[in-house]
């Protein structure tokens, strides 16, 4: 009888058999306990913390679209009109492109392509929202970094600050994956 | 003038659902927002919400292409492709990056992607009214 218990409640884990011997439940409800396993603690293959990062990767994802988009659009429908423009809208679209492939993978050029894509785009959105506000001109309202991405929400102007923030935040982190 | 009431209702129908998916779009990323900012991955019913609205999306696309291929004269047609397309890929992005960022972030992720879909309706509707026929 007591062997038949002892059995039966290991057989079929998480179930408590009907009237038993408290003494049988305590090792029992042990064995049956699941630990988690150990080895999921360790971290992902992707080191740095990749939540922020993915934020970034849909932001600069669409950013290349729109952009790239903007700019193929502009090229093929109108191009004699603004070419400097024109050119300069592909241009970001492909700044975009270059920056979100530096996010997305995780080889040992990915982060020297994000900074240098996120910082052509810092240089990109200052110096053309500059001087499309000084020599409007030369700059009728019609690439993404125009007044500073106000036709996109001024989000050109704080993408490149929230790439370089965490660029520098987690650059420890790439020097340890380095030295692997 | 039989044809004349059918393109009016058509294009009523258009404005309808762009104005109903600019404000699905709105609060699906207000909901989402709060999501992220109560620190918790997105939850089933706004997956399902996701894919609602992509297919909400995707007749919009089919209906208006339809009728661009029609009668419908438009400023900027290439524009309107571009968007009528374009504005289908960023729920897919922010779903998938949802799905394997089981976070705040993945919520974050969503939540932006659906505010884009907004604005890019607002464009649509921009560029549809912009045209004749």
């Amino acid at each position: 009888m007591a062997e038949h218990n002892a059995v039966d409640p290991a057989a079929t884990p998480g179930t408590v058999p009907g009237p038993t011997d408290p003494e049988l439940i305590g090792p029992t409800s042990a064995v049956s306990n699941e630990s988690s396993d150990p080895e999921t603690a360790e971290p992902d293959d992707d080191g740095p913390p990749t939540g922020p990062r993915r934020v970034l990767i849909a932001l600069y994802a669409v950013f290349a679209l729109a952009a790239t988009a903007r700019g193929v659009v502009q090229i093929l429908t109108k191009f004699d009109d603004a070419p400097l423009a024109y050119l300069l809208s592909l241009f970001s679209g492909i700044v975009y492109i270059a920056a979100t492939v530096g996010l997305v993978t995780n080889r040992r050029w990915s982060r020297p392509l994000a900074w240098a894509a996120v910082g052509t785009e810092m240089v990109g959105v200052i110096t053309i929202g500059l001087a499309s506000i000084f020599d409007s001109a030369a700059f009728p309202h019609d690439t993404v970094w125009s007044r500073f991405g106000a036709g996109y929400g001024y989000v050109p102007i704080i993408l490149p600050v929230l790439g370089l923030m965490w660029l520098w935040q987690t650059r420890g982190h790439a020097v340890r994956q380095s030295e692997r | 003038m039989h044809r004349c009431v059918v393109i009016s209702n058509d294009r009523g129908m258009i404005q309808g659902l762009a104005y109903g998916i600019l404000t699905a779009g709105l609060l699906f990323g207000g909901w989402l927002g709060i999501q992220a900012y109560r620190r918790r991955p997105t939850t089933e019913a706004q997956m399902v919400g996701a894919i609602i609205l992509e297919v909400a999306l995707l007749v919009q696309a089919v209906i208006a292409l339809v009728a661009l291929a029609g009668d419908r004269e438009l400023d900027e047609p290439v524009t309107f492709i571009a968007y009528s397309l374009g504005i289908l890929l960023p729920l897919p992005l922010g779903f998938y990056l949802a799905r394997i960022e089981r976070t705040r972030w993945g919520s974050l992720s969503l939540c932006f992607t659906a505010v884009v879909v907004a604005v890019m309706t607002l464009r649509l509707i921009q560029l549809w009214q912009a045209g004749r026929g």
